[in-house]
């Protein structure tokens, strides 16, 4: 457990000693906010003091961006670095060595996810006060956002593990996420039944009743299950050197 | 199996695919004893490395560290191995200090322990300029050092170090080659290297492999004698010669030369001196020919001016037991040559 918190600290930190995770903070905050505050239709347009536009645009821009960015080297750079060698040497299981980079990685995702609570802060509590909010979607949907980045990140961290370029790592970990994401709508299209699993896959529709202040433990089930099983593959796909 | 053995490994196979990187190679490596593991690239040092650090699994056979298999104990035997990896890959976003510490937490140091280890470190591997650094910006010497200072951080029993000096200036070279002989009176060191002066320096054994198998394993004085041929040097006058004889020519002394028994091969050396004439000779290596030689220029009447033997370097036998391996690689098409083991079979048992 301790060699699990020491990576999860190193992997950490290492986002903030280069540029890599101020970047994507930054970057990803102002893109939300153009999108949200700017964009036409959404927050000044519903007339109603609600952040569900924010809520529906940092799922789509934690796939599409922020989990390919923050995964794509988490196993992948080690691989093709050969430092993987000198950290599997040292006293440590492997299952240790993937939980604790897998935290590494989710930490920065929480705390630009926590970052964007910068938002309705500033919009509703200080300096501004646009009306009283309601507090139950917005917990919900911090919460529906942490099981969602769980997810992702696990998904991310598996995909980075079976593959030495992180260039790879990033456009498989893009196209895989956004696939899950969207895969939902696709379910408009087909008949009753491919539809309703179409949907049941979708991250997109398991997230929908969080942003809405709905807690449904089928969702939660869902996005415990993807991270958990993603990580089981992930320490197969570590362990797999072994028998190359 | 002893107590004192630190490293076994037993019919230790590894294969990939069809390709066989290791194939049943056993040896025993004792507490206190450094031992050098030669052979060309792709032989199967590396392999059997992560093998006894239980980075990958052998394909068959057993191996032992400290007593822990690597199998079924591979932390228990980490615990006790301080591992370099060839060419030292290390975070280069770290600073040397913050990589090191790492290391020790990693290996449930404490900060007391550690920085009274962290003293005897920078002393060792020249540190001292560089701890605030990051990695990213040091040259590969200097990676090299700190490769080897995350394997000493935690004051291992045994250490596995994958061609430790690559990369090294002939100082830095020395000073490591140093510290390994010295921490070799307690410790065990297993220690690959191409740079075979090193390890006359250091070991006082060694393990040559070739193409996935072991082709000598002993203590370098019998690798050296017990392998290959032994060279004569003999030098004659060309234009005097004992009383009531005549000078021989070069293909004459050749051809006498060659008709001495145990002796394979004649060859007429290049020389700078004049009025001289040098043959190199290439001989059995269980008898010494000295005597015949001399009786042989007497007889001839030949003015012997040089007669030498000389002993096999290490180089040499290196070459002779794996040149196999580069014959192969220089040849298109060509079935797989059968490893020089004929030499080395009786080295192994």
């Amino acid at each position: 457990m301790k060699a699990t918190l020491t990576i999860a600290k190193r992997e950490f930190r290492s986002y903030f000693d280069s540029p890599l995770a101020y970047v994507v903070i930054c970057l990803s905050l102002l893109v939300l906010g153009v999108w949200v505050f700017l964009g036409p239709g959404r927050f000044w347009q519903v007339d109603r003091a609600s952040l569900s536009a924010m809520f529906q645009a940092i799922p789509a821009g934690l796939v599409l961006l922020v989990v390919p960015v923050v995964t794509m080297r988490l196993i992948a750079e080690e691989k093709r670095s050969g430092t993987l060698e000198m950290l599997i040497t040292l006293p440590v299981k492997d299952s240790e060595v993937i939980l604790g980079k897998y935290l590494g990685a989710l930490g920065l995702v929480l705390v630009l996810v926590a970052s964007t609570a910068l938002y309705p802060i500033v919009m509703f509590k200080w300096p501004w006060h646009l009306g009283r909010i309601d507090m139950g979607p917005v917990m919900a949907s911090y919460l529906g956002l942490v099981l969602f980045s769980a997810a992702a990140v696990a998904v991310g961290m598996l995909i980075s593990s079976l593959t030495e370029s992180q260039v790879i790592a990033f456009f498989v970990t893009f196209i895989v996420l956004a696939g899950l994401y969207w895969i939902g709508d696709l379910g408009e299209l087909v008949s009753d039944v491919a539809g309703t699993v179409l949907r049941s896959l979708s991250f997109k529709e398991h997230f929908s009743s969080f942003e809405r202040g709905l807690i449904d433990t089928t969702d939660v089930l869902f996005f415990a299950s993807v991270a958990a099983l993603s990580l089981m593959f992930a320490f197969r796909a570590l362990e797999s050197r072994k028998w190359a | 199996m002893s107590t004192d053995v630190m490293i076994y490994a037993s019919d230790l196979t590894k294969r990939y695919g069809s390709f066989r990187a290791l194939d049943r190679i056993n040896f025993e490596v004792r507490r206190g004893e450094v031992v050098g593991f030669l052979g060309p690239n792709g032989a199967g040092k590396s392999t059997t490395m992560r093998i006894l650090t239980c980075f990958i699994s052998p394909t068959a056979g057993t191996a032992k560290v400290h007593g822990h298999d690597v199998f079924d104990e591979p932390l228990e035997v980490r615990k006790k191995v301080g591992y370099l990896p060839q060419r030292a890959p290390l975070y280069h976003d770290m600073s040397v200090w913050e990589y090191l510490r790492f290391t020790a937490e990693m290996r449930g140091l404490d900060e007391g322990t550690f920085k009274q280890r962290m003293r005897k470190i920078v002393e060792i591997c020249g540190l001292a300029q560089v701890l605030g650094k990051d990695i990213g910006q040091l040259s590969h010497g200097y990676r090299q050092r700190v490769g080897l200072g995350q394997a000493l951080v935690h004051d291992p029993p045994i250490l596995i170090l994958d061609e430790p000096t690559a990369d090294l200036d002939p100082n830095e070279k020395a000073e490591v080659i140093r510290y390994i002989k010295e921490i070799g009176t307690e410790r065990t060191v297993l220690l690959s290297t191409h740079n075979l002066s090193e390890v006359e320096a250091a070991c006082a054994r060694a393990i040559i492999v070739s193409k996935g198998r072991i082709v000598a394993d002993g203590p370098l004085d019998e690798i050296r004698a017990k392998t290959g041929k032994v060279q004569y040097v003999i030098t004659i006058s060309e234009k005097e010669a004992l009383s009531g004889h005549t000078p021989p020519s070069a293909q004459e002394a050749q051809k006498a030369l060659r008709e001495l028994a145990g002796v394979a091969n004649v060859a007429l050396a290049t020389t700078e001196e004049k009025g001289t004439r040098t043959f190199e000779l290439a001989a059995d290596k269980d008898r010494d020919i000295r005597a015949d030689l001399f009786r042989l220029a007497v007889a001839k009447g030949w003015n012997l001016l040089e007669l030498r033997r000389d002993a096999q370097t290490l180089e040499d036998v290196f070459r002779d037991l794996t040149k196999a391996d580069e014959v192969n690689d220089r040849r298109l098409g060509g079935k797989a040559a059968e490893a020089p083991t004929k030499a080395a079979a009786g080295m192994e048992s």
